[in-house]
């Protein structure tokens, strides 16, 4: 198995390896733009390789990310579980590198055969980098074979393991930014001579371009989610055909586990993705526009679908998990409530921008756009409600944690670090908060084009800021004497009281007098929402320091709905991967390199819904179908992997 | 385990149906596949098109009650903050930039100049932000921004082409859209290749959403209500077949005048005029019925200015279906 799937990977690396030198061969015909793909459209060819090749790329950072954070929670806890976890999804990554090689070595060839001269126009600029994208794939392969083969042999020195684990991230991390500042130039071009076209500027700005950075935040925690979605999609899988309770708990444990990972990338993921929309719009009004309010407008509902079904999803999965739990039944009562009120937001988040209705239907409703329903299809709104949903999976997840344990230690009695731990945390929250308060405060109008007197709008944000630094300070109090939970649920009220309501309200008000003051509203909600996370989190692991479990933990006993719910949350993130990537390159329009370099093609024209939603269901299919085959050829979860029993009493939800 | 895999295939292709499925629908109440083309020519209904369409103006203003986007000024009646449509408000605005700068500026300069230079006046308490649509990345022809300004003019003003076109401001936009070019206007294209089997197959059949040969002879096959079009790309080029389909009544073929005969029994018969004698005038309909109406009986005979040819292709056909007519139509040379 080793020696073919050296190579493989030897083949895979030469088509990297050459791909800048065939791609110098294949230089156009003077004369001839556009050419097909063995005589079928080139669009949606390139579509669809450009896309299993992402969603390959995406799987191979994202999978490595989460075996070494699995390591290293098994070196830290000393539970061999997760090391074997570990080296399970370590296993998938030879094939995987090799198909994500060989498609991106395709869809070298296809881009330059299809698309000479756009190509020219990329390569003129970035060729220098290519060469380096090559080389760092050779860096990541050779890290690849030492991490994976010296496995064993380096069980005694882990702690260097892991450092080889976190290179391997690291080489990954930085192939997936080179390639995101092709993508993100086209997006946002810089450097280039508006008269002629030519470009003028130093490879450095190009790479540096305005949508690189938001670029890679979005998809490095959209990869994070990823991994550990697909870890559960493929336990769900396991689970079902399992034979025994042994196994059983096994991947139960698995399924629960990549789901916790993932919600740690999908929590912050919305936030991500406010700021890549909020530089769209900087580096393009036009683009900005088309994404929220014109042709991508529906598109974005069907991604709220899929957003929704994921934090549902996950959510779901987390209430159904906590019948295994023994203590859990002091919180499920609690979950109807969640469940409804993420219901409601989801229904305003879906609330589309425009509605086009016929005039008979536009009688009934008393204009183009319903009285009421209308301002919840704007921005205003879905922050407020997406800052909600984020808060309840968060408080979600806080009884999740909570369920087994019964009371932790006092903190009165805890040893004096605590409370130093403890006031650093909220010194750091206040500071920030405190530092953006100050901003907004000093923040002048002119710079965002308005008039002197719309400052007075610029005070609520900052004094609601200034409220949530007195609530961390009243909390720390209440913490410190004894009453956490209380301080918890004050701080929690606080946050959806500002963030959400106040907030979201007078978001709508900025809109009419101050709109792009806007983004600064948005930019608020965010920290307040942030300090939430940090600050709750903090008083909880001091809530629950020491704290005893109530029972065993029932794993292998979940009902097979949880498990299709995880194998649904897996179809969701490859299908918004999809999503994503046809909004991101749908927005060029009929540009190859928006402004700059228009493409003239047959298929020139913006893809509808309809037909964006069967390309992309192609691409899942082909990539999960792919990534089967990988599991089936590499043998996760083979002989070789099984483990003990893993219901050790000594394990705990609570990642330790 | 194989049983396992097996339903989370099925599971799988399950959920991608839906999303099909969602994709369908959202395409379809959003109107995604139907939008066949703009109008043409310069005309308020031209810049209508491209005001909520190719010209993006929509996504950043409303008109009135219709349209929803806030981020820049509404340009109908929206309140006290702007209690004149844009047609009259164009008007204000002139005399203000008039008195500022002391030059004479018209509604017409001003309206132009919002597109050609959409920095020189900004509203109070909106971003300087507007692109200029002549430009990338939206980049309208010239002729395409008139038809918007006259749109815009339209809203409660009159609509005046001459007074636009003679703006020193549409010269400066259009001199400065073509030295931008280098090189003469691109032939123009259609933006997909159709499939012309598919075509005739539309054409020919009487029960499809466009079915020509009703009215249309190619050939010895079809009506003779509509001009003949055996050899229609032969003879004229191909933004004027798409007109011809798309807006029917922008231009009306010689000899095929639509007449409205209105008779002493108080009945309206419409369609174009096949044979008329001392006796008798026949019309055919827009489903190849011809129907003779005696001279006698008739109170009033008037030419119409609109065809009886269907005039709503933009939403009958796909983006899909209406190239492959279209590449049908290119055959016939």
């Amino acid at each position: 198995m080793k020696k073919r799937m050296i190579r493989v990977l030897l083949v895979a690396l030469v088509v990297v390896l050459a791909a800048p030198l065939l791609v110098a061969a294949a230089a156009p015909t003077v004369g001839e733009t556009y050419r097909t793909f063995l005589g079928f459209d080139s669009r949606i060819s390139i579509w669809l390789i450009a896309e299993i090749h992402l969603m390959f790329g995406a799987f191979v950072l994202g999978v490595p990310i989460f075996a070494v954070t699995i390591e290293i929670i098994g070196w830290k806890t000393k539970d061999p579980r997760y090391d074997r976890l570990a080296y399970e999804f370590t296993q998938l990554l030879g094939g995987a590198f090799s198909f994500t090689a060989l498609l991106g070595g395709l869809l070298t060839f296809a881009l330059f055969g299809l698309f000479p001269k756009f190509m020219e126009f990329l390569s003129g600029i970035f060729h220098d980098v290519m060469y380096l994208y090559a080389g760092l794939f050779f860096l990541e392969s050779t890290t690849f074979y030492i991490y994976y083969y010296f496995w064993d042999s380096m069980a005694n020195r882990k702690g260097l393991h892991i450092v080889l684990g976190i290179l391997l991230n690291v080489w990954g991390t930085v192939i997936m930014m080179v390639a995101n500042s092709w993508a993100a130039y086209m997006m946002s071009p810089v450097g280039l001579d508006k008269e002629t076209g030519q470009f003028v500027g130093t490879v450095w700005q190009a790479v540096n371009n305005p949508l690189w950075t938001p670029l890679n935040i979005h998809r490095f925690l959209g990869n994070v989610a990823f991994g550990g979605l697909i870890c559960g999609g493929y336990a769900a899988i396991r689970y079902l055909g399992a034979k025994t309770q042994e196994e059983r708990a096994h991947y139960d444990w698995m399924g629960y586990v990549g789901n916790f990972s993932a919600m740690c990338g999908l929590i912050p993921l919305p936030f991500a993705g406010y700021y890549l929309g909020r530089e769209v719009y900087s580096a393009s009004a036009v683009m900005g526009n088309n994404m929220m309010g014109g042709a991508f407008s529906w598109t974005f509902i069907i991604q709220a679908i899929l957003i929704g079904g994921l934090f549902i999803g996950s959510n779901y999965y987390l209430w159904i998990g906590m019948h295994r739990i023994p203590g859990a039944e002091r919180y499920t009562r609690y979950i109807k409530f969640i469940e409804v009120v993420l219901l409601l937001c989801f229904a305003i988040w879906l609330t589309p921008h425009n509605l086009p209705l016929s005039a008979e239907e536009q009688i009934a409703v008393g204009g183009q756009y319903h009285p009421t329903l209308k301002y919840l299809g704007l921005m205003s709104g879905k922050n407020a409600v997406v800052n909600l949903i984020i808060l309840l999976t968060f408080a979600s997840f806080l009884l999740y944690r909570r369920a087994n344990l019964g009371d932790g230690v006092a903190f009165s009695q805890q040893p004096a670090k605590s409370r130093v731990v403890l006031f650093g945390v909220a010194g750091l929250v206040i500071l920030i908060m405190a530092w953006y308060a100050k901003s907004l405060l000093s923040l002048d109008p002119a710079s965002l084009d308005l008039s002197g007197e719309t400052a007075k709008y610029f005070v609520l944000p900052a004094a609601l800021l200034i409220i949530q630094i007195a609530a961390v300070l009243v909390t720390a109090i209440l913490t410190l004497w004894n009453r956490g939970k209380l301080a918890q649920l004050v701080y929690v009220g606080v946050t959806a009281v500002d963030a959400t309501f106040i907030l979201g309200v007078y978001g709508y008000v900025i809109m009419a007098v101050a709109n792009p003051f806007l983004r600064n509203v948005a930019v608020t909600q965010w920290l307040i929402l942030m300090s939430a996370i940090i600050w709750v989190t903090t008083i909880d692991v001091f809530l629950f320091k020491g704290a005893p479990q109530l029972g065993e933990m029932s794993w292998g006993k979940m009902p097979v709905r949880s498990q299709y719910t995880l194998i649904a949350v897996c179809v969701f993130i490859v299908m918004l991967i999809g999503l994503m990537g046809f909004i991101r390159s749908g927005l060029r329009e009929d540009w190859h390199i928006y402004a700059i370099l228009q493409d003239s093609s047959e298929g020139s024209w913006t893809p509808d819904n309809a037909l964006m939603a069967k390309v992309v269901s192609a691409c899942v299919l082909i990539f999960l179908g792919a990534i089967s085959f990988l599991f089936w050829l590499t043998g996760a979860g083979g002989k070789k992997t099984e483990t003990a029993a893993p219901s050790s009493p000594e394990f705990s939800v609570t990642p330790k | 385990m194989q049983s396992a895999f097996l339903k989370a295939t099925v599971f799988t292709v399950g959920l991608c149906a839906i999303y099909i499925y969602i994709g369908e629908v959202i395409t379809e109440i959003s109107g995604g596949a139907k939008t066949a083309a703009t109008a043409a020519g310069v005309s308020p209904e031209a810049g209508e098109a491209i005001f909520w369409g190719k010209g993006k103006c929509h996504t950043c203003h409303s008109l009135g009650s219709r349209g929803s986007a806030i981020r820049g000024p509404n340009l109908g009646v929206d309140g006290a903050r702007f209690p004149l449509p844009i047609g009259l408000r164009a008007e204000e605005r002139a005399k203000e930039m008039s008195q500022k700068s002391g030059k004479p500026i018209t509604a017409a300069d001003y309206l132009v100049q919002t597109h050609h230079d959409p920095g020189a006046y900004v509203v109070e308490g909106y971003k300087n932000e507007m692109p200029a649509a002549w430009k990338a990345p939206i980049k309208l022809k010239p002729e395409e921004v008139l038809a918007v300004d006259l749109y815009l003019q339209s809203q409660g003003g009159e609509p005046k082409v001459e007074a636009l076109a003679s703006s020193q401001y549409y010269i400066q936009m259009k001199k400065a859209a073509e030295s931008q070019k280098g090189a003469p206007a691109e032939t123009f294209r259609p933006y997909l290749k159709g499939d012309p089997e598919k075509g005739k197959a539309l054409f020919f059949d009487p029960e499809s959403k466009a079915p020509c040969a009703k009215c249309h002879m190619v050939g010895d096959q079809g009506g003779k209500v509509g001009p003949e079009l055996t050899n229609v790309s032969g003879t004229r080029d191909l933004p004027y077949v798409i007109e011809s389909i798309l807006e029917p009544s922008a231009q009306i073929a010689s000899g095929f005048e639509p007449f409205l005969i209105v008779t002493k029994d108080g009945e309206f018969v419409n369609g174009v005029k096949k044979a008329e004698d001392d006796q008798s005038v026949t019309l055919a309909d827009n489903e190849g019925q011809q129907r003779k109406v005696p001279k006698a009986k008739i109170e009033k005979m008037v030419q119409q200015k609109k065809s009886i040819m269907p005039d709503n292709f933009r939403e009958l056909l796909t983006m899909e279906e209406f190239h492959d007519l279209l590449a049908y139509l290119e055959t016939l040379k």
